[in-house]
């Protein structure tokens, strides 16, 4: 099926990449791999892991650059504004000293003013919210890359770690609270 | 045809002597790394994973019977509160005859992510007043927040009343429905969860963000231009780069107290309305019936007035007072004003009850 819309390319090529990895894994002669105990040995499911990965970082890069071109253009949108109105107040071109601080002190206030509503705007909320949202999906995909590599190396993943800090915070949460008890029967 | 315009001669001498100023900074100016921001004398008397509880030496023969703990915001450091000697809120309670005691949050790493609410209200804070309770044989402490410092400190009292004689809440991070900055509106925008499932604890780069687009040519432009102009004036530039030093320092935030925090506080805006839980247990602002000193800033652009004073309003104590003081949120804590007017009325009034 031919792809009609952005989503389905993606779609496509994320099928395209599955089918030839799976099917060289499949082919590949098994000897090699039982050879291999290093960071090759899971090499083909491991690029098939981050060819997904690579695929997925592309569509959310497509919703990113769309939020970061809206943020820009609100920054620049108001910049504009303010400087027509500061253009507004202060038609002369400046000559001496006081008229060049008088001049300062107004744009910075336009500015500060305008610049102000903005970021305080819902528009500016809600683009800013979805930024960063798909700014820490980027991060997600890298953080799943960056674990395939960690693996391969008989390294401990991001979520095995955190497996460790959460098991430590909450033997640390049980020591004081025993510690506390402890107190407690002393004192008696 | 000859030219009309005129142009100030001055303007030129004001742009050579700036030149000249920004050549001759790094000779009149230390680099803020140069720079020890331990000012007022202090025993490190207790340390609990990366908090470490500080007790300042006395600087008075007599001292009041009550000692005080100051519980710093998770923004930034503890040294605003004693950034030099004639502007440290610390000197001046230690003068007042005060037994000053602070905790310092300290920089949570990796690790610390699954630090929460519980764990900074009846862990840290909880241990260091059980310390000066023991330390200093007194059975209850007062206890002073300051910003987000306040909300775990106001968290504190409702469940640890019987340990705490006064609270003074300064610029207390309360109602988040009502503060109208533009902290206020990114935090009702984000996506928490995700937030910190993918990155753990909020980045330092994050916070600094936040807070640089609050009067953003103000503070980016202006403030700069104003350190260079004045680059011969040694307090002036001395002040400006303890500042500096101090805004650029912010440890990041455990990813679970962040997302309670941004929840709880912005989003839902659970505790002004007594439905927070920390640790399982309920917050009720009701509960708080000891003598109360909130201190809000009028010209506050970190955080609206109005989200620290429904605080006053809400608390069961019949001894309470209100105090606005036309400044901003570091203003009141670190300037002039704070020194002869902020710290004078709060010691006075300390001073009765402790």
């Amino acid at each position: 099926m031919e792809p009609q819309t952005p989503k389905d390319t993606s779609d496509y090529y994320k099928h395209l990449s599955l089918f030839w990895t799976d099917i060289i894994h499949l082919m590949s002669s098994k000897p090699q791999a039982l050879a291999s105990v290093g960071p090759m040995r899971a090499f083909a499911s491991n690029a098939k892991k981050i060819s997904t990965e690579l695929i997925e970082i592309n569509e959310s890069l497509m919703g990113f650059n769309q939020f970061v071109t809206e943020y820009y253009k609100q920054l620049a949108e108001t910049w504009n504004v303010a400087q027509k109105k500061v253009n507004l107040k202060v038609p002369d071109v400046p000559h001496d000293v006081e008229q060049i601080d008088s001049l300062k002190r107004v744009w910075i206030d336009i500015f500060d003013n305008d610049f102000t509503e903005l970021f305080d705007s819902v528009k500016f909320g809600e683009n800013y919210g979805k930024l960063v949202s798909k700014e820490l999906e980027l991060t997600k995909h890298w953080n799943n890359i960056s674990n395939v590599i960690l693996q391969s190396a008989n390294l401990p993943s991001k979520e095995e770690i955190d497996e460790i800090y959460k098991e430590l915070h909450s033997l640390k949460k049980r020591v004081t609270k025993l510690e506390i008890e402890l107190k407690k029967v002393n004192k008696k | 045809m000859k030219s009309e315009s005129k142009i100030d001669p001055r303007i030129l001498e004001e742009i050579l002597k700036f030149s000249r100023n920004v050549i001759d900074a790094p000779k009149l100016v230390s680099a803020p790394d140069e720079i020890s921001m331990e000012v007022t004398p202090h025993d490190i008397v207790q340390e609990i994973d990366k908090t470490r509880l500080l007790h300042y030496r006395s600087l008075t023969e007599k001292q009041h019977k009550t000692p005080l703990l100051i519980s710093y915001a998770l923004i930034n450091r503890y040294h605003i509160l004693d950034i030099q000697q004639e502007k440290s809120w610390v000197r001046n309670l230690l003068l007042q005859g005060f037994d000053v005691y602070m905790l310092d949050w300290g920089s949570p790493t990796s690790m610390d992510k699954y630090l929460d609410f519980d764990d900074y209200v009846n862990g840290y804070l909880d241990s260091s007043v059980e310390f000066i309770k023991n330390e200093s044989s007194s059975e209850k402490i007062s206890l002073q927040g300051y910003c987000t410092g306040a909300t775990i400190a106001t968290a504190y009292i409702t469940l640890h009343p019987e340990s705490v004689k006064n609270y003074v809440a300064t610029a207390p991070v309360i109602d988040g429905w009502r503060d109208t900055t533009v902290i206020s509106n990114l935090a009702r925008h984000m996506d928490v969860d995700k937030m910190v499932e993918t990155i753990g604890n909020m980045p330092p780069e994050f916070m600094y963000y936040c807070f640089s687009v609050l009067k953003p040519f103000e503070q980016g432009i202006e403030k700069y231009v104003n350190f260079f102009k004045n680059i011969d004036n040694k307090k002036f530039v001395d002040s400006f780069i303890r500042v500096e030093k101090w805004l650029g320092d912010t440890p990041p935030i455990p990813g679970e107290l962040f997302k309670q925090w941004i929840k709880d506080i912005y989003q839902d805006n659970l505790l002004i309305q007594n439905k927070m839980y920390v640790g399982g247990s309920h917050i009720d602002l009701k509960k708080i019936n000891m003598p109360m000193f909130t201190q809000v800033a009028v010209g506050d652009h970190l955080l609206s007035p109005e989200c620290s004073m429904p605080l006053h309003y809400a608390v069961g104590s019949e001894d309470k007072t209100l105090r606005m003081y036309p400044t901003g949120h570091v203003g009141m804590i670190a300037s002039s004003l704070s020194q002869t007017k902020v710290l004078p009325e709060l010691g006075k009034w300390l001073a009765e009850r402790s």
